[in-house]
């Protein structure tokens, strides 16, 4: 009874289970890989209601997608670090103090670099405490966020700071490209870097690895400790990005600034499909996120609708979008493990 | 899906010493800092601040110091459980304290105390319920769905109020709860310590307190040991948010006044105090009493802060400093400690 | 330390190699806390040869696979691969020198593509920009290896678990090894796509690949492997050719040990009533399973790891859901159902579940509490703890188990394995359940706690109550039960009274050699 059995087929033809191969099939497969669908839904349901309540949301689309820029590119450095299932809480704060330091410099430009490189240092400190010394990210960026308010509130002595040149940042403020100003390209720029950073350069795409099964990526080599400063990094220097240049368009910095950012931003990229756990989801999915609630905010608010209210239902919005994930659903409903489902169909005794 | 290799790596971290036995922790001084030290630390703090910092060894100053903490360490020892259960924090509680102060004049003032309570006791359990079924049941992360119902809690409030600012009566029943005080001691300092001895005992003594910190310390093992894990989750958000439904009608009694920002700081005042008391944001370990020295903590150093001219800015700085460092000191502590 | 003809002299009385190996192991050694996993083991493997290496759970198969791998670090010995010495506990140095190692438990990455697992940690770019249409390549010509088609651009948790059984694989291929370990690679797998892995791996082999095979199932061993290692209790048993052995003495030397001691040990077991019923059981890894538990018996359930034994009993007792099934347990001649966690335990069922330190106690907490935790109703008046109450029952428990040393002040944590797990016992003797489930109830624990241990679910029987025990420890599942059933594949396949009961039977019905012969 050795070597007798000899291999008898021909190794192909097995039915490993590998799906549909017909076009529909296939079609289904892509959607199914896809997670910004609820962000599709969502997104559809507040345009159309858009055109019937509020057209004008849509013909002032220069304001709409100003408010979408703001909460847009924090929300895409936000979804960097959610990738890797950390978390930056501090995103606002990093918004608020990197304005209050374009301000405090009597040269413009140097002010500008010295916010931008504060962005990146908070990075960097965040990224130390969270994966150096191993604190909870919620909690590390939770410090941060009371830290750099704090911070933000004595840069400026608790005041309002013009910039040094005013007549610059009122430049900042007018279309560059036909309608486009420069806030709405810097944007459509930073989704355009991330989106290829995660989908196209290496780096980037280890973040699903670092965020969907940390201890698979440490043992197939890749550098996570590397990865996740690479992330607090991008979420900081790109909430201070958003700090440079609301500060530009208002030509003052104010110390209170992005109070709202913090709810809209999380709210944008879980909205957008990205799994607070990590490993899930996209900038896209960010982008469509940001954009679904900048049109509702700027509906809601020609609407005549008080912030109070419009705070309101985004906090109804970001607490549905948390409990509402489909991960979540399942676990709730009964823990469907699909990973065993290929076993629980019937076989044949023997 | 099972393996064989949890067991090997089970085998590696169990103690080293020969069977049977059991391992006796050394001395940790990382470990001492993150749970006793407060003792100490609070201790030379107003040794410090008696002897350089003008103006606050006085009585005036003290009575101040005393009816700020107050409120703050009302809603801090009720989120101790929140803590304790290894859910972060609860951030909603500047809403709910706000809330609760404005329901506790506004309502007064119109339809009398009764039914402000009465309101303020619905409110604080709604929010309780909310929280805690989204992160009881739906197994949502606290900090974001906290994040959520503090934005919803303002917005109502705000809505509500219209942001104005509400004045009890110059001779009201509150008004006279808020300026009584025995010695030194105002009464609200007196509801701080009757709600920090509550909430020890419930937490140190009751099937539920203890359901929370063995929760907090293993959840799986929790429920399989038949415990109702949602329940006990939903009954720490709940319990904040009754201690933050205190706080706030302290805080309102203090200056008979009540407005919606009048709240801001409280979260992280409140977590700081927590985690400097030794209570470990990795849940399962911590402790009212202790939470109660944290609030002296917190509240002197920013007494002395405010003393030296230093502002909001600077006290949120420090404060937020002071978690990180607490929280390093903690996870430190852990990494050192063979466990 | 380039002698190449020392390899030959490694395995003592096994036959000699014709080629020079590729691999070898040399006197490894390596233990975990007090327990010895590998003894002194050596191993050489030729190109183009496949070689089992067989044991029982716990043998030490495991450990030497992650030691030759460079996971671990072995206490003494070294290894070699083409004559070289590799760096010890280096897995970078392992893989580089050509060892790759397809991980028992799945080590992909469930949203990112199939190309992109596959060259995970490896993936080609240039300037750190991926070069996709390269990774593409490289990755099909993996799969083309092995002979599998699958969209290159699927993401893995849309695929079924032998895909990506198959894909783990693939991703061990595509760096190019001269040495493949495979460590229960067709635990998950069907027999149709067991068939199909078996003959990649000898078209593989016959490519000049050797190959590590690491099984329980010896028919599957006979069917590809040139040669067998058996490993026993981390000790190098014997290397004997395919040709020339027997699954008979090969099932022999995995288990071969002191028999009749363990025979002496037998309880005088009188079945009672049926207390527990549990009646077509589905659940995930579970395919319709019936079982009944009986007063005073103890019921073993066998099988290899994997096979959907500690899937069955969650499901009976409710801890994860089941998707079809009833249960009942019988209490003072009242029969109740059992539709939820909730329901067995206030119903009368006790659970000691398979990880202890995850799943069985808080660790942070005192012994004490943790004995109180499923007991508090009894130990307090109205909802106050009685703290007075709580020391005494948690000090009389910790005697019952024999807690060494009985500080039940200490946190649970600081006690080791065998301790911990009499903690977890006696947390639920606590409340006298009348049905109680034990899974692996001596893993990772040491010889003296586990006869005290087995000591005491003797006595849970002799009591009355109805137990059932599962283990992949074949002496202590005979040792233990009055009656066994085997599972695998989600299924029982084969019962066994206790007299017709021995290793060999148990094992051959585990690993599918035999099939429902006791059924």
């Amino acid at each position: 009874m050795t070597q007798t059995e000899t291999p008898g087929s021909d190794s192909k033809g097995l039915d490993l289970g590998s799906g549909a191969t017909d076009l529909m099939g296939r079609l289904r497969a892509i959607a199914g890989r896809r997670t910004e669908g609820r962000a599709l839904a969502l997104f559809v349901i507040v345009v159309v209601g858009t055109l019937i309540f509020e057209p004008r949301a849509l013909t002032s689309y220069q304001v709409t997608l100003g408010r979408i820029a703001l909460v847009g590119l924090v929300a895409l450095g936000l979804t960097a670090v959610i990738l890797m299932g950390e978390l930056d809480l501090g995103v606002a704060s990093t918004l608020a103090v990197a304005g209050v330091i374009t301000a405090s410099f009597d040269n413009l430009a140097v002010g500008i670099i010295a916010a931008l490189v504060a962005g990146l240092l908070i990075g960097v400190v965040n990224a130390f405490f969270v994966i150096v010394v191993g604190i909870n990210s919620f909690i590390a960026t939770l410090g941060m966020l009371f830290f750099l308010r704090g911070a933000a509130f004595v840069l400026s002595n608790e005041q309002p700071v013009r910039i040094a040149d005013p007549d610059a940042g009122i430049a900042f403020g007018r279309p560059l490209l036909g309608p486009l100003t420069p806030r709405i390209l810097l944007f459509i720029l930073t989704f355009i870097a991330l989106h290829i950073f995660v989908t196209r350069v290496r780096a980037g795409r280890e973040f699903y690895a670092v965020g969907g099964n940390r201890e698979a990526a440490r043992d197939a080599g890749i550098p996570v400790v590397r990865r996740v400063f690479t992330g607090f990094m991008i979420s900081g220097f790109v909430s201070a990005l958003a700090g440079v240049i609301n500060t530009l368009e208002r030509t003052a910095a104010d110390p209170t600034a992005g109070s709202t950012v913090l709810l809209a931003s999380f709210a944008a990229a879980i909205i957008g499909g990205v799994l607070l756990n990590g490993g899930r989801g996209s900038i896209f999915g960010a982008l469509l996120g940001a954009a679904t609630l900048g049109m509702l905010q700027v509906s809601l608010t020609l609407s005549g609708v008080q912030v109070d209210v419009q705070n309101i239902v985004i906090g109804s919005v970001l607490l549905l979008a948390v409990i509402s994930d489909p991960a979540t659903v399942r676990l709730v409903f009964g823990k469907a493990r699909t990973f065993f489902t290929e076993r629980s169909k019937p076989q044949p005794a023997g | 899906m099972k393996t064989e290799k949890p067991v090997e790596a089970t085998k590696t971290t169990e103690p080293l010493a020969a069977e049977p036995g059991i391992e006796e922790r050394a001395f940790s001084l990382l470990d001492w800092m993150s749970t006793r030290g407060i003792f100490i630390f609070t201790g030379l703090l107003i040794l410090t601040a008696a002897v350089f910092i003008d103006g606050f060894a006085s009585l005036t100053n003290i009575t101040d110091v005393f009816n700020r903490a107050a409120a703050i360490g009302i809603v801090a020892v009720g989120m101790t459980f929140v803590v304790i259960s290894a859910n972060y924090l609860d951030l909603s509680v500047v809403a709910q304290v706000a809330t609760s102060a404005v329901v506790l004049i506004a309502i007064s003032n119109e339809h009398g105390f009764l039914l402000a309570f009465a309101l303020a006791i619905v409110i604080a359990l709604a929010y309780g319920i909310v929280n805690g079924v989204a992160v009881g049941i739906f197994k949502a992360n606290a900090v974001i769905v906290t994040l959520a119902t503090t934005f919803i809690g303002l917005g109502l409030l705000r809505w509500f109020s219209g942001g104005s600012i509400y004045f009890g009566p110059p001779d009201g029943p509150i008004r006279a709860f808020g300026s009584t005080r025995l010695g030194p001691i105002p009464l609200s300092m007196i509801v701080l310590v009757v709600m920090t001895l509550l909430l020890s005992f419930v937490l140190t003594r009751t099937n539920f307190g203890f359901m929370v910190k063995s929760y907090g310390s293993n959840r799986e093992a929790t429920r399989l040991a038949g415990v109702n894990t949602s329940m006990v989750v939903i009954g720490a958000f709940i319990i904040t948010a009754l201690a933050a439904m205190v706080g706030g009608f302290v805080l309102a009694a203090f200056s008979n006044t009540a407005v919606s920002s009048m709240s801001d700081g409280f979260d992280f005042r409140a977590l700081a105090a927590i985690i400097v008391g030794g209570t470990s944001v990795f849940g399962g370990r911590g402790s009212v009493l202790r939470t109660l020295l944290g609030v002296v903590f917190v509240s002197v150093l920013t007494n002395i802060m405010v003393l030296s001219g230093l502002g909001f800015g600077y006290q949120q700085m420090a404060i937020g400093l002071l978690i990180v460092v607490a929280v390093s000191v903690d996870a430190l502590a852990r990494k050192a400690a063979p466990r | 330390m380039t002698d190449n003809t020392m390899a030959s002299s490694v395995n003592g009385d096994g036959p000699a190699i014709a080629t020079a190996p590729i691999v070898e192991a040399r006197n490894i050694s390596k233990a975990f806390g007090g327990v010895q996993a590998v003894d002194d083991v050596s191993l050489a493997v030729p190109p183009g040869e496949i070689h089992a290496v067989v044991g029982e759970n716990g043998a030490g198969k495991s450990t030497l696979m992650r030691v030759l791998s460079g996971i671990i670090k072995p206490d003494t010995g070294g290894v070699f691969v083409g004559g070289e010495r590799l760096d010890a506990g280096d897995p970078r140095a392992a893989l580089e020198a050509g060892i790759s190692l397809v991980h028992q438990e799945l080590s992909l990455v469930p949203e990112m593509t199939v190309a992109e697992n596959i060259l995970l940690g490896s993936t080609p770019s240039r300037g750190g920009f991926i070069r996709g249409s390269e990774q593409r390549r490289i990755a099909a010509a993996a799969l083309e290896e092995i002979g599998v088609t699958v969209d290159l651009d699927e993401h893995i948790s849309r695929l079924s678990m032998a895909l990506r059984q198959f894909v783990e694989i693939a991703r061990a291929i595509a760096r190019k090894p001269q040495v493949l370990i495979l460590d229960e690679p067709t635990a998950t797998l069907t027999p149709a796509e067991t068939d199909y892995l078996l003959d990649m791996l000898q078209r593989l082999a016959g490519r000049g690949l050797a190959i590590l095979y690491i099984s329980h199932r010896i028919p599957e061993i006979f069917r590809i492997c040139d040669r067998i290692t058996v490993l026993r209790d981390g000790q190098h048993v014997d290397t004997v050719a395919t040709a020339d052995a027997e699954p008979d003495t090969v099932v022999q030397m995995m288990v071969g040990r002191e028999l009749e001691a363990v025979l002496g040990e037998h309880r005088d077991a009188k079945p009672g009533e049926v207390i527990v019923s549990a009646k077509g059981i589905r659940a995930p890894g579970v395919n319709g399973i019936d079982l009944e538990l009986r007063a005073g018996q103890i019921v073993g359930l066998g099988g290899l790891v994997g096979a959907g034994r500690t899937e069955l009993v969650r499901a009976i007792l409710g801890a994860d859901p089941r998707t079809a099934g009833d249960v009942t347990i019988t209490l003072d001649g009242k029969t109740h159902s059992i539709n939820g966690y909730g329901a067995a335990i206030a119903n009368g069922f006790g659970y000691i579940p398979e990880e202890r330190r995850t799943d069985g106690l808080a660790l942070t907490m005192t012994v004490s509490d943790n004995i109180a935790l499923p007991n508090r109703e009894h130990l307090s008046t109205g909802s106050v703890l009685e703290r007075g109450k709580i020391a005494r029952f948690a000090k009389q428990l910790a005697d019952t188990v024999g807690l060494r040393p009985p500080k039940i002040e200490h946190e649970a944590g600081q006690f080791s394995g065998g301790n911990q797990q009499k903690v977890v016992i006696a947390k639920w003797l606590g409340r006298e359940p009348t049905a109680i489930v034990l899974d692996e109830p001596t893993r990772g624990v040491d010889v003296g706690a586990k006869a005290e241990i087995h000591r005491l679910v003797r006595e849970l029987a002799d009591d009355g109550k109805a137990v059932l025990v599962v283990s992949s420890d074949l002496p202590e599942l005979l040792e233990l039960s009055d009656i066994i059933h085997v599972v695998r594949d989600g299924r029982i396949t084969g019962t066994l009274m206790r007299d017709e009961a021995d290793e060999a039977a148990v094992m051959a019905l585990a690993s599918g050699q035999t099939t429902g012969a006791g059924a």
